[in-house]
C-alpha cells in the first residue's frame, strides 16, 4: 500500500478535487469496493457477532440499515451526484441559501470533523482489542501502529490511495470472511450439525430470521423490526439518514457519472449485506461450539476466535493480514473524509477562500495527521466516552431522520427549519431519554418508541420553524431543481421554471404513441424526470437485498429456503438493472455535458463571487 | 451511570463540535458581508 502510494502521489497532489475525490472519474466498481471495505472495519465482526450471538438470524435485521443504499442508489445518490457538492456540508449551500445555509454548513462540517476523529479512535481501539487477543500486545500498540502505517499512504496519495487500497483490501477481506466462516462451520460439524446443534440446545428460533417475540413485547417485537425497515428503506430517499451516508457521499462524488455513482453505492451495500449473511451462519456455528457465554465482551470476539484458533499456522498469518486490510481500509477512509470537511468546508470556505490548490492539498495532509493524533487521545483516554457516543449516534440519527429526507423531497423545507431540527434534537433527546423517565413522568421507552417519539417531537419544532421563516428564494430553488432534479413535492418550483421557459412541460412533449409498460429508450430530457421505471427499481431493490442477506446465511447452513431466497434475490436484481439502466445512461450523458458549468459555479460561489452562470446551467 | 444518561452526555459532546463549526460559519459570513458590503451572490440570491 505504502509503495503503491508513490504511484498515486503525482495524481493526488494536483488539486483538491484529485486529493479528495480522485478527480471525479472513477468507474462504479471502485466506489463499490470502497463502500464495502470502509464498512468492513475491525469492530464490524465484533458487533455483528455480538448481535447474532444474542438474537440468532433475526439479528441480521439490526445490520439491515445498510439497505438504505438500495433506495438511495436510485434516488438520493443520483440527486447528490448532480449537485457536485464535495461534502454533505457543501450540499447545504447548494440546496439552501443565505446565512441559514452557511450556518448549516459550518454545523455539519464541525460535526463531521469531530465524528471522523471519533470513529478513528473507536475503530482503532477495536484493533487494539484484536491484537491483544491474538498476540497479547498492549491495546495501544494495536491502536497506534497500524493507523500510522495507513497514514503514510493516505497522506501521500489522498483519496486515490484510499480507494485503490480499498479495492485490494476488499478482495483480501472477502477471501478471509469466506474462509474463516467456512472453517468455523466445518469445525462445528458442518452445516447440518450446526442446524441440529441449535435445535438440540432448544434454541431452534435462532434459525428463523423472522422469530418475533410479539407485536410490541419481548426483545424482538415486530414493531421494532418494522421500524428498522422503515429507517433503512424510507431513509434512502434522504441524505444523512444513516451515519454511513457521509462516507458514501464522498464515493458518490468520486464516480465518473451519475450511473457509476448509483451502481457504486448499490453494489457496495449489496456486498455488505451478503457479508452479514455469511457471518451470521458462521456465528451460529460458534454458538453451537460455545453456547453458554454470558459475557457480551467475550461472545463478541467469537468470529475472531474462530479465525485465530481454528485456522492452521500458515493461514493464521493470512488471517491477520486480512484483519490489517480491513482496518487499513476503514482508517484511511475516515482520515481522508475528516480532512475533506476541515479543508473544504472550514478552512477554505471561512478562512482562506482564495487558497491555491497546492495550499489546499497541504492543508488536507496536515488535517489528516492532526485527526489521526487526535484519535489516539480519544481511543486511549476516553474509551468510556467512546461507548457513550456509539449510542448517541443512534439517538442523533433518530431525531433528524425525517428532516434529512425533507431536505431532498420538499421544496418548502428551508435552512432554518433544518437547523432548528438539529439543535432541538439535543433538548428533545434529553427529555425523552433521561429527564422525563428519571422523574417518572414517562417510563423508559423501548428503542422503537424512542425513535418515533423523537421524530414526532421534532416535527413540533421544525415545521413551525419552517413556516415562520421565508422559503428559500425562488431563483435559488430553480437553479437547484434544474441541476439536481429532486424527487418529491417541487410543484411550485417546477411551475415557475416552466413559466420562465427553463423547463418543458412533460405533458406537452409526451408522444401520442402508447407508452410501453417498461420503457427502454429515453431522451436525456425525459430521463431527467421520475417515472414508473424509477419506482419499480425503488421497490424491487430492497427486496432483492433483504432476500440476498437472509439467503446467504441459509446457503451456508444448507437450508432449502436458500434456493428460492437467492433465486428471487437475483431475479429482482436483474429486473432492477434491466429497468433502470437505459434511464441512468441517458441521465449520465446529458448530465456530463452540464457538469463543467456546475463545477465552475460551485467554485465561484466557494470564493464568495457573484454567479456568472445563467439560470438553468450552461444552456 | 445508566445507559440513557451516558448516551446523552456523549451526544452533547458531539454537539459541541457542531456549535464550534456553526460559530466559525457565523464569523465567516459576517466578515465577508462586512468586507463587501453585502454584494456577494449569497446576499443577493444566486442567479439573480
Amino acid at each position: 500500500m505504502v509503495g503503491g502510494a508513490g504511484f498515486f502521489y503525482r495524481l493526488a497532489r494536483r488539486s483538491e478535487s484529485e486529493f479528495f475525490l480522485a478527480g471525479r472519474r472513477l468507474p462504479w466498481w471502485l466506489p463499490a469496493a470502497s463502500v464495502f471495505s470502509t464498512h468492513t472495519a475491525t469492530d464490524t465482526p465484533i458487533w455483528v457477532t455480538g448481535t447474532v450471538y444474542q438474537h440468532g438470524l433475526r439479528g441480521l435485521w439490526y445490520t439491515f440499515f445498510a439497505a438504505w443504499t438500495s433506495v438511495a442508489s436510485f434516488v438520493s445518490a443520483r440527486i447528490y451526484r448532480r449537485s457536485v457538492a464535495f461534502t454533505q456540508a457543501e450540499w447545504q449551500v447548494v440546496r439552501f441559501h443565505g446565512m441559514g445555509a452557511e450556518l448549516l454548513r459550518g454545523w455539519m462540517a464541525g460535526w463531521q470533523v469531530f465524528m471522523n476523529m471519533f470513529i478513528l479512535g473507536w475503530v482503532g481501539i477495536a484493533m487494539g482489542r484484536v491484537t491483544e487477543l491474538a498476540f497479547g500486545w498492549p491495546v495501544w500498540v494495536g491502536l497506534v501502529i497500524p493507523s500510522v502505517i495507513t497514514a503514510f499512504y493516505t497522506l501521500a496519495a489522498g483519496y486515490w490511495g484510499v480507494v485503490m487500497g480499498d479495492f485490494l483490501q476488499g478482495i483480501v477481506a472477502i477471501f478471509a470472511i469466506l474462509l474463516v466462516s467456512a472453517v468455523g462451520i466445518v469445525a462445528a460439524g458442518g452445516p447440518h450439525a450446526v442446524v441440529a446443534g441449535v435445535g438440540n440446545l432448544g434454541q431452534g428460533w435462532r434459525l428463523n430470521s423472522l422469530a418475533f417475540t410479539g407485536w410490541f413485547t419481548g426483545d424482538f417485537p415486530m414493531a421494532w423490526w418494522l421500524t428498522m425497515l422503515v429507517i433503512a428503506i424510507v431513509g434512502g430517499f434522504g441524505m444523512g439518514t444513516s451515519i454511513d451516508w457521509y462516507v458514501e457521499a464522498q464515493r458518490i462524488q468520486s464516480a465518473k457519472t451519475v450511473r457509476d455513482a448509483a451502481y457504486g453505492i448499490w453494489w457496495g451495500g449489496a456486498i455488505t449485506l451478503l457479508r452479514n449473511g455469511i457471518w451470521a451462519a458462521s456465528i451460529l456455528a460458534f454458538f453451537v461450539m460455545a453456547p453458554h457465554i454470558t459475557n457480551g465482551a467475550e461472545s463478541e470476539l467469537g468470529w475472531y476466535r474462530m479465525g485465530l484458533e481454528l485456522l492452521p499456522a500458515g493461514l493464521v498469518g493470512m488471517f491477520f493480514a486480512a484483519i490489517l486490510a480491513i482496518h487499513f481500509s476503514t482508517i484511511s477512509s475516515h482520515m481522508n473524509l475528516g480532512a475533506l470537511y476541515f479543508t473544504r468546508d472550514l478552512y477554505q470556505r471561512y478562512w482562506n477562500p482564495e487558497a491555491s490548490q497546492k495550499t489546499l492539498v497541504w492543508v488536507g495532509r496536515i488535517a489528516t495527521a492532526v485527526l489521526l493524533v487526535g484519535s489516539f487521545f480519544y481511543g486511549l483516554m476516553m474509551q468510556e466516552i467512546t461507548q457513550w457516543l456509539i449510542f448517541a449516534l443512534w439517538l442523533m440519527m433518530a431525531g433528524i431522520w425525517l428532516p434529512n429526507i425533507l431536505q431532498v423531497v420538499w421544496w418548502r423545507f428551508n435552512a432554518w427549519g433544518y437547523l432548528a431540527s438539529w439543535i432541538a434534537n439535543l433538548g428533545i433527546a434529553w427529555l425523552v431519554v433521561w429527564v422525563l423517565p428519571e422523574f417518572h413522568v414517562i417510563p423508559v421507552l423501548p428503542d422503537y418508541l424512542q425513535f418515533w417519539s423523537l421524530m414526532a417531537l421534532g416535527v413540533l419544532i421544525f415545521v413551525p420553524a419552517t413556516f415562520l421563516t421565508k422559503a428559500e428564494p425562488m431563483d435559488h430553488l430553480i437553479h437547484f431543481y434544474l441541476q439536481t432534479r429532486p424527487l418529491g413535492w417541487w410543484g411550485p418550483v417546477k411551475a415557475e421554471a416552466r413559466r420562465r421557459g427553463l423547463l418543458r412541460d412533460e405533458r406537452a412533449t409526451r408522444s401520442a404513441d402508447p407508452r410501453p409498460f417498461i420503457r427502454r429508450t429515453w431522451t436525456a430530457e425525459e430521463a431527467d424526470g421520475w417515472s414508473r421505471e424509477d419506482w419499480i427499481a425503488i421497490v424491487l431493490s430492497p427486496i432483492s437485498m433483504a432476500l440476498a442477506m437472509v439467503g446467504a446465511a441459509n446457503l451456508f447452513l444448507l437450508q432449502a429456503s436458500a434456493i428460492w431466497e437467492l433465486t428471487l434475490a437475483v431475479l429482482a436484481a436483474i429486473a432492477v438493472f434491466w429497468v433502470i439502466d437505459p434511464k441512468l445512461k441517458a441521465v449520465s450523458v446529458e448530465y456530463e455535458n452540464q457538469q463543467a458549468s456546475y463545477l465552475t459555479r460551485l467554485e465561484e460561489r466557494m470564493r464568495w463571487r457573484p454567479d456568472t452562470i445563467p439560470e438553468g446551467g450552461a444552456d | 451511570m445508566e445507559r440513557g444518561l451516558v448516551t446523552l452526555i456523549g451526544m452533547s459532546i458531539a454537539y459541541v463540535a457542531s456549535f464550534i463549526g456553526l460559530g466559525l460559519a457565523w464569523y465567516g459570513w459576517k466578515r465577508r458581508h462586512r468586507d463587501d458590503g453585502g454584494g456577494s451572490s449569497e446576499s443577493r440570491g444566486a442567479g439573480s
